[in-house]
């Protein structure tokens, strides 16, 4: 038992060796010649503007889980599509129960409000 | 098709009655959602009647990753009831507290209790990992849907990170078991595990599913979530995360453990009962200095699923049930602790236990039902903790684990100590405001019953300990 254990601490050090080897030994070889422009943050090319530290609203959260329903629901209807005709009545009643599914929630985000800008 | 959709009729009423519920909740206004409560009361009662009608049926679906035996449906039933009463006990408290949720309220706990359900029969890591996202899920949303309530938000947030971080380290343990087995399926990793030879990896896995079912019963190392999620989550959610979250997760620990990878037990056995030993400890000390009675039931349920740990240190037909019978014991007794504090809270208590201070005068009942609960948590004897962990400590005394009773026998000791504190305060000390107390008709009910099958069972333990014995007998 205990040998066994002794593996999983072996390559628990290994792992941790690893990750100090890489960061130690890029540390060592990179040249090190930082000026002004370097150190800027890097947003795209143009000159930063104030702190990355900025409020967003969450309404952009709430359309990427409303956006997540339909893509689920397209990449579910895909191969169903496709192989739809060898899969017969069972798949499309499946299909149609997901669907079902799908819609429930769509239509609670819906009624809640999660597609208006507020 | 050959599909015996019959198993699984719990599972397919809780996942009607939830999107029934749901589609409901949408259509009527949002301050006549009452109803909506009923409806899933009157839902899970039925689900629980099918589930007891159903505990005797055995079976597979789909290809062996679901799988209705005995135990599941003992757990399965053991979550609906906590869940039954979990509604009962929150609706005036989410009227008054999170006014206009109370549709979201029913249906969150339907899914959660649906995951649970469905966590329990797992045959199969995928539906395992499904099963217990479904559950998660719903929890975080319940934990924080309170947002006005102070530190709800908090609480989610913690628990959403933890949760994700432990779905992590359990998702790493099954890829690496299922890199060794080459099988996601239980009973196939078993077979693997019976020709011998235990690769590193596959160890290497089994540590990371003890680190990631540790999350879930909040055992030692792992329980760092537990006080702070529980202290800010709405009391309701908190009784029942307390209670059928972490039954769920254990009964889907002792599956995996016993089925999949009793071959290899001399290698497990050891972490399990160092995890379990720090468990007991450590929840049982914390637990003393704590001011707020929610972070003292968070602390009080870690020592408890150390307890329940014990039945799978003992590894034997007893054991087990004897686990099983603690887990259901425990449902009652913590549902009836919390049912009091929601009571507290909605009549304008806060949860700190100062304020407790005399509520037998403000209201004997509550009083009655909180000490009952709480003496039965430490272990007296007329109460039904008592049988339970009498049970525990024999399943591993007959195993040879002497000193393993000894601690649990002694920090059951200290445990009385934190528990009387609170049973002090209630009792020896006068109240600030003389005040009585409303209790709701549903929720006087509920108290009442969990106070009377406390005793009843405590007095008479035997049908349940039949029951847990023969649902046991899955195993060995």
């Amino acid at each position: 038992m205990l040998v066994q254990y002794t593996i999983i601490g072996i390559l628990f050090l290994g792992a941790l060796a690893f990750g100090a080897f890489t960061i130690i030994l890029s540390r060592l070889l990179q040249p090190h010649r930082p000026y002004p422009e370097k150190l800027e943050t890097y947003e795209c090319g143009i000159k930063t503007q104030g702190t990355a530290w900025v409020q967003f609203k969450t309404s952009y959260f709430l359309y990427a889980l409303v956006f997540l329903v339909f893509d689920i629901e397209t990449i579910f209807l895909y191969p169903w599509a496709v192989k739809f005709q060898s899969l017969g009545l069972f798949a499309i009643i499946e299909m149609f129960i997901f669907l079902i599914i799908l819609i429930i929630g769509f239509w609670y985000a819906w009624k809640e409000g999660a597609l208006e800008w507020r | 098709m050959g599909v015996n959709l019959t198993l699984i009729t719990p599972e397919l009423v809780v996942t009607g009655l939830a999107f029934v519920v749901m589609i409901i909740s949408l259509l009527v206004p949002k301050d006549q959602k009452k109803g909506l409560a009923y409806l899933s009361v009157f839902g899970l009662i039925t689900t629980l009647v099918i589930l007891y009608l159903m505990i005797d049926v055995q079976g597979t679906l789909f290809n062996g990753m679901y799988v209705v035996d005995a135990f599941g449906s003992f757990l399965k039933m053991l979550v609906v009831l906590s869940s039954l009463m979990a509604i009962i006990m929150g609706v005036q408290y989410v009227e008054k507290f999170i006014t206009g949720f109370v549709g979201e309220f029913c249906f969150l706990v339907l899914f959660a209790t649906l995951g649970m359900m469905t966590l329990v029969s797992a045959g199969d890591f995928i539906t395992l990992y499904v099963a217990l996202e479904l559950m998660t899920i719903s929890f975080i949303i319940l934990v924080g849907f309170g947002k006005r309530i102070f530190r709800a938000t908090e609480a989610a947030i913690k628990y959403l990170l933890l949760s994700a971080f432990s779905s992590g380290v359990l998702l790493y343990g099954l890829t690496l078991v299922y890199g060794a087995a080459k099988t996601t399926n239980i009973d196939g990793i078993m077979e693997y595990i019976a020709q011998g030879e235990t690769p590193p990896v596959l160890l290497l896995g089994i540590v990371f599913l003890i680190s990631g079912f540790g999350f879930k019963v909040s055992a030692v190392p792992f329980h760092m979530w537990t006080p702070d999620v529980y202290e800010g989550a709405p009391t309701p959610v908190t009784a029942l995360l307390s209670v059928a979250s972490k039954g769920a997760a254990f009964g889907v620990f002792m599956r995996v453990f016993l089925k999949a990878l009793p071959g290899n037990v001399e290698l497990w056995m050891p972490v399990i009962i160092a995890i379990t030993v720090l468990t007991i400890l450590l929840g049982n000390f914390v637990a003393i200095p704590q001011k707020n009675i929610k972070r003292l039931l968070a602390f009080s349920g870690v020592a408890q699923a150390g307890y329940m740990l014990l039945g799978l240190v003992a590894f034997s037909t007893v054991g087990v049930s004897a686990a099983l019978f603690y887990a259901l014991m425990y449902v009652f007794c913590n549902m009836g602790a919390f049912g009091v504090v929601i009571a507290f809270s909605q009549a304008g208590g806060s949860d700190e236990i100062q304020d407790y201070n005399g509520l037998w005068k403000r209201s004997p009942f509550l009083a009655a039902v909180m000490l009952v609960s709480l003496l039965s948590l430490a272990g007296i004897p007329p109460l039904v903790g008592f049988v339970g962990k009498f049970q525990l400590f024999k399943a591993i005394m007959e195993q040879g684990y002497v000193w393993l009773v000894f601690v649990a026998l002694g920090m059951s000791m200290v445990s009385v100590y934190y528990y009387l504190l609170v049973a002090k305060a209630m009792y020896l000390k006068d109240p600030k405001e003389n005040t009585p107390i409303k209790v709701p008709m549903g929720m006087q009910i509920t108290l009442l019953a969990t106070m009377i099958i406390t005793l009843f069972l405590g007095i008479y333990p035997t049908p349940l300990t039949n029951l847990a014995t023969q649902v046991a007998k899955t195993f060995f």
